[in-house]
């Protein structure tokens, strides 16, 4: 066999035994670092919870007042219904007798989706940063709207706007009076997010949901999707555990059992096994 | 007028209430309808499956609703232990050994390592986009895409270049295991195009460094079985799975300085 040509593989036998870290450690018997705070001096008892997230998430320690809206958003998006997705696996994992953590743990995974949880307010951001710079090449917004509408020949599908299973979204008002008990004024994203949630209404009958309220309130505050995704990591957290708890209270196989004839088999009539040639 | 929010409504949409398969029929007892009496995949009794037919033929009729040929199957076994075990040093195989020396609950070693092994970098996350490169390109002349994808192309600085699906440098060279089982796999009878074309193509990218990574190969394979490209990611996964596992088992029983924690003087904080 061919030997390869020479490589150089000093850039792996620098990083071979060794751990390099930019976000903090532990010095044993000196402190724990976290992005170069003391941890345990100064976080405990004096930061949150949600702060220290933030932080871990992003690199920036931010005031208490984004670290409670964060826990707002928390709140928001997961509560402990078992006929959402990701709730669901949580139930089922109870009924299994799975352990909480592998039940909360997949319902976390299934939640890494496109079509809810935290992904979604990264695409929110993408499309409302994006509507932004349209309307400040001087679009309004409800020619922005159009122009969009006209790219599909659809209804417009926004991320941000309208909402699988329901119409309308009572986790905007109560996002809203959480901003405003905050006293966070609203951005410029906000104001155009609200422009076109009021044309999507009057064309389309569909309103903003929370994703299009948190994407663009949080792009006025400086986040990234990105950096979104990685606060919201466990954001459905609690309503998974939550109906994992529910059904491992009650009998193994208890929740929503199913017949055979409950699965619709679409596939082949019974079929002899052909031997092998 | 303006129209304003008003509160939410359930929308018109009709949810099913029976899931539809086309892989499994199960047959309920006369007395239970809970419990199934018969169960036939894709057609097939179950029971007569497991007397006539071998654990890859059925794996593979399960996927593609047929069972394989001869040759097809030759080669899926053939694959299935090329990918048995990706080895101690696969940062999946690690996070299984990692669960394994922490005393987790041990049920959670496969699922912790299959979830790394779900990574873009020599992981599943990759296979999608590789089978549909083959998909694309396995009639595609390689000249030109050397031209376009190698020459007028800028290596990284630092780390592994992966400049093609399934195409790359491993440590800075080329992985020679792969490129043996890639040369191995091509010669069965039931080796397709894309394997065939892989094969080509990583001689010709041997000049730069460069050759088939773990992930083109399976998802060569993947190609010519006409696998859809999101459901070879799962299966890459299943059949890189024994090998997660044992490793993982293996460090069950062992003491926590059975793996390595680095000293401090290997722990450098940066700034």
């Amino acid at each position: 066999m061919k030997t390869n040509p020479p490589v150089d593989t000093s850039f792996w036998d620098r990083n071979r035994g060794t751990i390099r870290s930019r976000k903090g450690g532990w010095k044993i018997g000196e402190a724990v670092y976290c992005h170069g705070y003391n941890m345990l001096e100064e976080f405990i008892g004096h930061k949150s919870y949600f702060q220290v997230l933030i932080l871990n998430a992003t690199g920036r320690l931010v005031e208490r007042r984004i670290a409670d809206w964060f826990e707002a958003i928390f709140i928001s998006m997961s509560w402990p219904d078992p006929r959402i997705w990701c709730n669901q696996i949580g139930a089922l994992g109870g009924t299994m007798r799975t352990s909480i953590v592998a039940a909360t743990t997949a319902g976390l995974l299934a939640a890494d989706s496109r079509n809810y949880a935290q992904r979604t307010l990264a695409g929110g951001c993408q499309f409302i940063s994006s509507a932004l710079n349209a309307i400040k090449t001087g679009l309004s917004a409800e020619e922005f709207v159009l122009q969009q509408t006209a790219k599909t020949g659809i209804s417009p599908n926004f991320m941000g706007y309208s909402r699988p299973v329901a119409k309308g979204d009572e986790r905007v008002p109560a996002m809203e009076r959480v901003s405003k008990d905050l006293k966070f004024p609203e951005g410029e994203h906000l104001t155009l997010a609200y422009e076109i949630e009021k044309v999507l209404l009057q064309r389309y009958d569909e309103a903003m949901n929370l994703t299009g309220y948190a994407s663009a309130f949080l792009c006025d505050q400086g986040f990234t999707g990105e950096e979104i995704c990685r606060i919201g990591t466990i954001i459905v957290n609690s309503g998974v555990t939550a109906c994992y708890t529910d059904t491992i209270e009650r009998p193994a196989g208890a929740f929503l059992p199913m017949r055979c004839e409950d699965i619709d088999y679409q596939g082949p009539p019974p079929r002899a096994v052909p031997d092998r040639r | 007028m303006t129209k304003t929010r008003d509160g939410e409504k359930r929308r018109e949409q009709k949810f099913t209430n029976r899931p539809a398969t086309k892989i499994w029929c199960e047959t309920p007892a006369a007395d239970n309808p809970y419990i199934a009496e018969k169960v036939h995949c894709h057609g097939y009794n179950l029971m007569e499956l497991m007397q006539k037919r071998s654990f890859p033929e059925v794996l593979f009729l399960l996927f593609k609703g047929e069972l394989p040929s001869a040759d097809q199957v030759q080669l899926l076994e053939q694959l299935m232990i090329a990918l048995l075990n990706p080895g101690p040093r696969h940062p999946a195989t690690r996070a299984a050994m990692n669960t394994g020396i922490g005393k987790s609950d041990y049920n959670h070693i496969l699922p912790v390592a299959l979830s790394i092994l779900g990574g873009e970098h020599l992981g599943s996350g990759a296979i999608e986009r590789c089978v549909r490169f083959f998909n694309k390109t396995h009639n595609s002349a390689i000249d030109s895409l050397i031209e376009e994808q190698i020459k007028s192309a800028e290596r990284p600085a630092q780390g592994d270049w992966h400049p093609l699906p399934g195409f790359g440098s491993y440590f800075g060279g080329i992985d020679l295991m792969t490129t043996q089982i890639a040369t191995q796999l091509a010669t069965l009878p039931g080796a397709g195009k894309a394997l065939k074309f892989g094969v080509t193509l990583a001689e010709q990218l041997r000049p730069y460094n460069l050759g088939w990574l773990t992930t083109g190969v399976a998802a060569a394979v993947f190609a010519d079985f006409k696998f859809q490209p999101k459901h070879s990611a799962g299966i890459f996964q299943l059949l890189c799975a024994p090998g997660l596992l044992a490793h993982g088992m293996e460090m069950l029983n062992k003491p926590i300085t059975a793996m390595p924690f680095q000293n401090d003087e290997d722990y450098i904080i940066e700034d």
